[in-house]
């Protein structure tokens, strides 16, 4: 049990509207947390201060630095970059991978962030045979070796979210957001993707947090729920206790029928 | 020991590559005898060969920073007058000093080397703070910035406030002779001087090569493709696009610094946007996809301008011509000339090597135009 995400009274403000309220988690190592609600709760603002890319009205967010029982440091005022450096990946609701490239070279785009060696402008980027190394263990891990030299732009949907996952993972985080990781996939492509994400639980050091609509998906791979509505946190607990809520059931009635 | 054992080696990897057929190694060896035999050709066509490939260093620096890192920067002709005001303030300021210190014989080659190092070492000043304002915006509002970068320096080389630029007229860049041994030549004789060109560019090219097949590079392209990603995978977005800039501008300033010698003069118009355009142009015309393109495109752009100049009712409507090829190209081969070779390759020789090819960046081009393509914008989502 260790805490390696953490948010205190976080909230944004956009004019008038409150996107996110006031919102305080903690997130253990221990446990896939899903993070629903319906449409406008909020989830993707959430990330998105989680994340660096929108900065917070008021609040603080804590990472754990380093993986394995590092102390938590402040990345409320951190940018995107800095906040990938720290150890916090994403993945995005809407694909968002290179897609003029091969999937190996997405993961080499990844690996050369990790290593630090992005100011190498005098070496081959195919030439550091560790790199190479790693790139083949990462797409092995993630099932994509078969289609690793394939242009991105040529992959099928399915495909592409998997890239996304994998790109995310190269940076080997400590806590891995995923932003609807089954959002338009047809229920083969389901049903891989989250015995995907259960393998990789299971063999990575990273803490996965997910957002996600479908309902199977949440109750098959959450160990605990937390649900936002209208920026604030309505209910949490086990998705035995939370789907059960009576205010959850509610709150996705009122607005939007799943 | 260990490093002559490796040239040993290389030398028989090339000569049993050179034999084995087609290779790129053979087509290397035609290439650079091609270039060797030209210095034998016509005058004219030397001057106009040196022409275009002074062209394409400057459209190829220019395309680091646009097909490779999604960047359109519409002020590159700033750093192409760096390089060229860079030497001719040398020549004419420092000439006769370095004809005390070293002799007149070689007095002239060393001015020249100088004055390039001075050159580049002048556009690397002026793209870090330019670059470092610029890289904080994106798309329109980054080409707009650049343009004003160029159009600034455009009035600050008229104006002239510290009696530098010498105004409208420009500076006069006289290479002079170098007399060794009793022997002398003129560095800005054509064949000299495209064989200096050809020197500098080729080690230039190869320089940029390296750049794009580096890590650098490899995270250029991925910029270019989402930056958002990119900084999400902990990469400093701005940080790189401004050491690309220099790295593109300081390309460029080579290219200048080569151009003041072919023209003689060092004149303000090279960093009017008119200048700048030329390197959009024959980067676009060539395939800013590819990194051959803006070579392809500088080759095209001269040569069919030679081609009209040819007949003088045309020349007067040559911008004209310009003007229709960009339309057909921008509205049917948004790969340019090298995607639509290589689309014709395939075609005549089957679709099978298409991937093969080390030069393509991109799986774009496949059997129909129609497929959308418009790489360097960014394939931004959001």
């Amino acid at each position: 049990m260790t805490t390696v995400l953490k948010t205190e009274d976080l909230r944004k403000q956009f004019g008038e509207l409150t996107a996110v309220d006031g919102v305080s988690i903690e997130i253990d190592d221990s446990e896939i947390t899903s993070i629903i609600g319906p449409n406008g709760a909020g989830k993707t603002t959430f990330y998105n201060l989680l994340t660096g890319v929108l900065q917070p009205t008021d609040g603080a967010i804590w990472l754990q630095s380093g993986t394995g029982g590092g102390d938590l440091v402040e990345i409320t005022d951190a940018e995107p970059h800095e906040v990938a450096q720290a150890g916090l990946s994403r993945s995005y609701q809407i694909t968002n991978i290179f897609e003029g490239l091969t999937v190996r070279e997405n993961v080499r785009v990844a690996r050369i962030s990790h290593e630090k060696t992005r100011l190498d402008f005098r070496s081959r980027a195919t030439g550091d045979e560790s790199l190479e190394a790693d790139i083949e263990e990462l797409l092995e891990l993630t099932g994509l070796t078969d289609i690793a030299d394939t242009p991105c732009d040529t992959l099928s949907h399915g495909e592409k979210r998997t890239v996304e996952i994998a790109l995310a993972l190269a940076i080997e985080p400590n806590v891995f957001l995923m932003d609807e990781p089954t959002a338009g996939m047809n229920p083969t492509e389901v049903t891989e993707i989250v015995s995907l994400i259960r393998e990789l639980d299971e063999d990575l050091d990273a803490t996965f947090v997910v957002t996600e609509h479908n309902m199977d998906v949440v109750t098959d791979i959450s160990d605990r729920i937390v649900v936002l509505a209208e920026g604030s946190i309505l209910a949490e607990g086990t998705p035995g206790d939370v789907l059960t809520d009576e205010r959850v059931t509610e709150a996705y009635l009122g607005s939007d029928s799943v | 020991m260990s490093a002559t054992t490796d040239t040993g080696d290389r030398i028989r990897e090339f000569g049993a590559a050179v034999t084995d057929g087609w290779t790129r190694e053979r087509f290397g060896l035609l290439g650079a005898l091609g270039l060797v035999l030209l210095a034998f050709g016509p005058s004219f066509q030397v001057y106009l060969f040196t022409d275009f490939l002074v062209v394409a260093l400057f459209a190829l620096g220019f395309n680091l920073l646009y097909g490779y890192t999604g960047l359109l920067s519409f002020g590159h002709g700033l750093f192409y007058a760096g390089g060229a005001y860079g030497i001719a303030i040398v020549l004419r300021d420092l000439g006769p000093v370095f004809a005390d210190v070293v002799g007149s014989g070689i007095s002239p080659l060393v001015t020249f080397v100088v004055g390039g190092v001075v050159g580049l070492a002048l556009v690397v000043v002026v793209a870090v703070p330019v670059g470092w304002l610029s890289v904080r915006l994106e798309e329109i509002y980054f080409a707009l910035i650049t343009l004003a970068f160029g159009m600034l320096g455009y009035s600050l080389i008229i104006q002239d406030p510290a009696g530098l630029t010498n105004g409208t007229d420009g500076i006069i860049v006289l290479l002079g002779s170098v007399d060794v041994g009793g022997s002398s030549f003129r560095i800005s004789a054509r064949r000299t001087y495209y064989a200096l060109t050809v020197v500098v560019v080729l080690a230039a090219t190869y320089g940029v090569w390296r750049v794009v097949n580096s890590p650098f590079g490899t995270v250029c392209k991925a910029i270019r493709e989402s930056p958002d990603r990119a900084s999400a995978l902990g990469i400093d977005v701005r940080h790189h696009r401004w050491m690309t800039f220099i790295l593109s501008a300081a390309v460029v300033g080579i290219a200048g610094v080569l151009r003041a010698g072919l023209a003689s003069v060092a004149s303000p118009g090279l960093t009017h946007w008119s200048t700048s355009a030329i390197a959009v142009i024959a980067t676009v015309i060539g395939g800013a996809t590819y990194f051959s393109g803006p070579i392809v495109g500088a080759f095209v752009f001269l040569y069919i301008r030679w081609g009209i100049s040819r007949f003088p009712t045309l020349e007067a409507y040559w911008e004209l011509f310009f003007g229709a090829l960009l339309i057909a190209v921008v509205l049917y081969f948004k790969q340019g000339t090298v995607g639509g070779l290589l689309l014709l390759r395939d075609r005549l020789l089957g679709d099978d090597d298409a991937s093969a090819d080390g030069d393509r960046r991109s799986g774009g081009g496949e059997a129909s135009g129609s497929t959308d393509d418009t790489r360097p914008d960014g394939g931004d989502t959001s």
